[in-house]
């Protein structure tokens, strides 16, 4: 995609989160705008970072760090990155992303309904073992290191 | 470095065969946020239902194969801007990370050993595969939580004719029908057992599927609402480490592991699977 493509659909993107902010949580677009632009604005970066470097990481690695950097002590404009963006309740970005999802599985819905019980439970176990396996794991190292 | 190519000739094209998807969108954010968060007491867990499953199920709805709103074409467009629309979000999740870094910080060790955790379910999930009689599917099926990084890596190992990518796809499919509510709702069920700290559970919601850590991290949120920066912050971490280190944990691990395993527990779990449905062929 082009920048300019990258540019307008995030446009498109932030109206979505500030429409499901205002809708589900009577959040007024204005308030929600600053936490807006700087979430575009880390994302559209994001994009030119990833475009730049040679490296093969998924574009939203480089939101989550850079989104992490701007919010941490070493960043001068801290708390206004945490105050904008905490104006964005953490579902409201979601329902755009589910809307799109939505159209591009829409054309898989036969196939899931021909999947077998066998595929379906292995699948659900697939999804558990994972999430199970990971909390394990993370409860014991938390508190081998002390955290908890 | 390679040209990228375009799949429109520009910017205006684009937007000529894509309106109908921003329109829709916006619409189904109408519908799906005045609707609201649901609550629904299930067992032990708690069901919660946000507005991004209605607005997944308008989706659904609205494509090729019931209400023919969206055509072929259309779909492939809408699943170029699912990375679009989850950018912002995932730098909202960063951004809590920063603002909770302190936590990060102290919990980076078990960050890092927990992306183990990912693979833990090879061993749960292989061997029933087995039992149940799949054959070289299994390791497709069960060498990771298949998303879309998982699908191309066996389409490419494997090729897309193989019984290896058939697995994986079918675990692909089902994880983006049913998988985001799942997630969530398992989330709820794991922690009513009261045996895991709420940082465990946020750190395992990171599991490589960002939609699927977006509703685990929600609805854990919404059951430890003093620890939700914590929660969303160690999510989020472990979600990017696990987007890096996925495709790696599973080339050099997962599909060795699977592949070992399947050598070992094949040839028993297959004859017990043949014996009992050969059983129930003879009645």
């Amino acid at each position: 995609m082009r920048y300019i493509e990258w540019a307008v659909m995030f446009l498109v993107a932030g109206f979505g989160i500030g429409l499901a902010n205002m809708v589900g949580f009577q959040v007024g677009f204005m308030d929600s705008l600053p936490g807006i632009l700087i979430l575009l604005g880390i994302s559209f970066v994001s994009v030119v970072i990833s475009k730049v470097l040679p490296l093969k990481l998924p574009v939203i690695a480089y939101c989550s760090l850079l989104g992490l950097l701007l919010a941490s002590p070493i960043s001068p404009c801290r708390e206004f990155v945490i105050a904008s963006a905490g104006k964005i309740n953490f579902t409201a970005p979601l329902t755009m992303v589910g809307a799109y999802a939505g159209i591009s599985i829409s054309d898989q819905l036969k196939q899931f309904v021909k999947q077998g019980w066998k595929m379906l439970l292995i699948a659900f176990l697939v999804m558990t073992g994972t999430f199970i396996c990971s909390t394990i794991i993370a409860q014991l190292s938390l508190s081998l290191t002390g955290v908890i | 470095m390679k040209k990228e190519e375009y799949l429109y000739s520009g910017l205006g094209e684009r937007l000529r065969t894509e309106w109908k998807i921003y329109l829709a969108a916006v619409i189904f954010i109408c519908i799906a946020d005045s609707i609201g968060q649901i609550r629904i007491p299930l067992g032990p867990g708690t069901l919660i239902l946000f507005p991004i499953f209605y607005s997944i199920i308008l989706g659904i709805l609205s494509g090729p194969q019931i209400g023919k709103i969206f055509k072929k074409k259309e779909v492939k467009a809408a699943s170029k801007l699912v990375i679009v629309c989850i950018c912002p979000f995932i730098a909202k999740l960063g951004i809590n990370a920063g603002a909770s870094i302190e936590v990060v910080i102290s919990a980076g060790p078990a960050l890092l050993l927990q992306e183990l955790g990912n693979l833990g379910t090879i061993f749960l999930s292989l061997p029933i595969a087995l039992l149940f009689g799949l054959k070289r599917e299994a390791i497709g099926a069960c060498h990771s939580i298949n998303r879309e990084t998982n699908l191309a890596l066996m389409q490419d190992m494997f090729g897309p004719d193989s019984a290896e990518a058939r697995g994986s796809l079918s675990v692909y499919i089902i994880g983006g029908m049913i998988g985001t509510i799942f997630f969530g709702f398992m989330a709820t069920l794991v922690a009513a057992t009261n045996i895991f700290h709420p940082y465990a559970l946020g750190m395992a919601s990171g599991v490589g599927a960002g939609i699927m850590m977006a509703s685990a991290t929600a609805s854990l949120s919404a059951i430890y609402p003093q620890m939700a920066d914590q929660i969303s912050a160690l999510a989020s971490t472990s979600e990017t480490i696990s987007g890096i280190d996925g495709i790696y944990m599973a080339i050099f691990v997962g599909i060795p592991l699977c592949n070992w395993l399947y050598k070992k527990l094949e040839p028993t779990l297959g004859g017990i699977h043949d014996k009992f449905s050969r059983k129930k062929g003879d009645r």
